[in-house]
């Protein structure tokens, strides 16, 4: 039995289908790629998984379907990061953490000083302790997606989706947080969903990739398992022309590259 | 620092309510008082203890729920007028002096207006599935345009020397005429009402994130929000139906709160309603004693609430 397994998911908005009978099953401790072309069905497939839009289909994590959870429940074992938080009035960054924990305590308590602590720590991770008492709103639109990031570590969920959390973020903190989430899944035997709009990152921390194309997997592929040619070919189908090499960084550890390649070498090539 | 600026705007609201008790058309001492010269304990009593009691009251009420509504509809210009409150007890009031004598049925069909123009507009809302915010604020222009378009109706079966007259009053407000008696129950429900929303303040904050984003938290959002805006128009229409309407104080505190603390915590919502409350109790004393005749309370509030929202206007502008 698989940690996560959605089956014949299909949804959409207005009546009109984005996603059509998507299934596939994730293992704990892994993090999970959805890559696809602009308006592919990614945020759809995500908010579908937890919920925010109808759909029919289940969404089965750990022998108990998702769907029709009550939200304090569904929160305690599922988070989610959106591409853009709509929190947008003045508010600390550690009360901003601090809402993490509101599917662990009631309706009319207050986060104790524990879950203080723990927030502080999560926003050490993020790089933000020092700003703990700032005003989310005065961030940079990075700032605060790592700050819903921090939110997000302090949940204690059993499946993480996440709306491309790199999207606002520097190339520094694209890696260290994907890393963030790598070190967390194994420690927590988790599970980590992740829509990414940057296939090297993917490349480098997915252990899967669900490539999407409209509204249907094309391929999965497993980078650390499948070869070049295979996965290079799955891209392609996705993306159009493009080449996949492999090179090595300073410490000699090797990393996937994919390149666009332009139409008219493909032409010379024929 | 936020406390401080409480315990400051405090002391200014004690200033304000000593001032209230003896400000006003028939001089008070209180010597007088004590004596019991002339009639001095009894206006005391039945003028200016109550209506000081209803600025305080009122005002702080009017600006918790202030605070509560700009936070849960992430829009610093909403107030309880924008589910259709005002309208509902107005329309309320209006028929209430057509059809029914003395003040308390007056105030009673204030209050009923009120409430039951909130509940057309959230089972309205609820129509909607899509979970958006703007649908309550959709359904509450309805509700306004259907309760204004009852009090027009009723303005015009109204007898122009009397009924009319009375209609245009309750409208603009105004502290007289409340007796402690007419306080009671309204006072029960409301110290109730903003006690809940104290200690709801978290969902609160919870339900500023948008809706996907609250649920993924763990938030029931059309439940919680459904429940505390029922909360909250319980306050508004408990202090409307006897003061008539009062502009823009449900506005003017939650911005000066936050002004001063840069924040949203509960501290914040305190100062929203002692800054409610010492403008009500400010705008009272003007009204009592700026002209021979008593004005009505809302021209005082307005010429502060006017200028100020031209200021948070221009102050958006250059942040933009």
């Amino acid at each position: 039995m698989s940690f996560f397994a959605v089956n014949n998911l299909s949804a959409g908005y207005n009546g009109r289908n984005i996603l059509n009978n998507i299934s596939f099953q994730t293992e704990n401790g892994s993090i999970v790629g959805v890559l696809g072309t602009n308006g592919s069905g990614k945020t759809t497939l995500l908010k579908a998984i937890c919920s925010i839009i109808n759909h029919t289909g289940s969404c089965i994590l750990e022998n108990k379907d998702i769907s029709s959870l009550k939200p304090k429940k569904l929160a305690s074992i599922c988070a989610y990061i959106p591409q853009r938080s709509g929190i947008d009035i003045d508010i600390s960054l550690l009360d901003v953490v601090c809402m993490g924990f509101n599917s662990r305590i009631g309706i009319f308590q207050q986060p104790t000083s524990e879950m203080k602590k723990q927030a502080l720590n999560a926003l050490n991770k993020v790089g933000l302790s020092q700003r703990a008492d700032e005003n989310y709103r005065s961030l940079s639109e990075g700032q605060k997606q790592l700050c819903i990031v921090a939110r997000t570590l302090v949940s204690n969920a059993r499946l993480f989706l996440l709306d491309e959390p790199e999207s606002a973020l520097d190339i520094n903190y694209r890696y260290k947080i994907m890393a963030l989430f790598g070190t967390m899944v194994k420690e927590q035997n988790s599970c980590v969903i992740t829509a990414l709009h940057d296939p090297n990152l993917a490349l480098q921390w997915c252990d899967r990739l669900i490539l999407l194309k409209n509204g249907e997997i094309s391929d999965i592929i497993e980078p650390k398992k499948d070869c070049i040619i295979k996965m290079e070919k799955a891209l392609s189908n996705l993306y159009g022309a493009v080449a996949l090499t492999v090179c090595k960084d300073h410490l000699g550890n090797e990393h996937y590259v994919l390149l666009n390649q332009s139409e008219e070498f493909l032409c010379s090539l024929k | 620092m936020d406390k401080v600026f409480c315990i400051i705007t405090g002391v200014i609201l004690l200033a304000l309510v000593i001032c209230s008790l003896f400000i006003g058309k028939y001089p008070l001492s209180a010597e007088g008082i004590i004596t019991n010269q002339g009639i001095q304990r009894k206006v005391f009593w039945t003028l200016r203890f109550s209506r000081t009691i209803m600025s305080v009251w009122g005002g702080f009420c009017l600006g918790i729920t202030g605070f509560t509504f700009q936070t849960i509809f992430r829009n610093p210009l909403s107030s309880p007028d924008i589910i259709g409150v005002s309208s509902g007890a107005s329309a309320g009031a209006a028929a209430g002096i057509l059809f029914f004598s003395g003040s308390l049925y007056v105030t009673l069909s204030a209050f009923l207006g009120a409430f039951g123009a909130v509940i057309v507009t959230l089972l309205l809302a609820s129509l909607d599935n899509s979970g958006r915010n703007n649908s309550i604020v959709l359904s509450g222009i309805a509700v306004h345009a259907l309760a204004q378009t009852v009090l027009m109706a009723l303005k015009l079966t109204a007898d122009p020397e009397k009924e009319l007259a009375s209609i245009e009053y309750w409208i603009m407000g105004g502290l007289n005429n409340i007796s402690l008696y007419d306080m009671k129950i309204p006072a029960v429900i409301c110290i109730i009402s903003m006690l809940m929303l104290f200690m709801f303040h978290r969902q609160v904050l919870l339900l500023s994130a948008d809706s996907a984003e609250a649920k993924m938290l763990g938030v029931d959002v059309k439940k919680m929000q459904f429940i505390i805006l029922l909360i909250s128009t319980l306050a508004v229409a408990c202090t409307i139906s006897l003061t008539g309407l009062i502009s823009f104080i449900g506005l003017l505190a939650p911005h000066t709160a936050r002004l001063l603390t840069k924040n949203n915590r509960r501290t914040t919502m305190v100062l929203s309603g002692l800054m409610g409350s010492v403008i009500l109790s400010l705008a009272d004393i003007f009204a009592r004693s700026a002209a021979s005749t008593e004005l009505p309370v809302s021209i005082f509030t307005s010429l502060i609430g006017a200028p100020f929202l031209i200021y948070l206007i221009s102050r958006r502008r250059n942040a933009v």
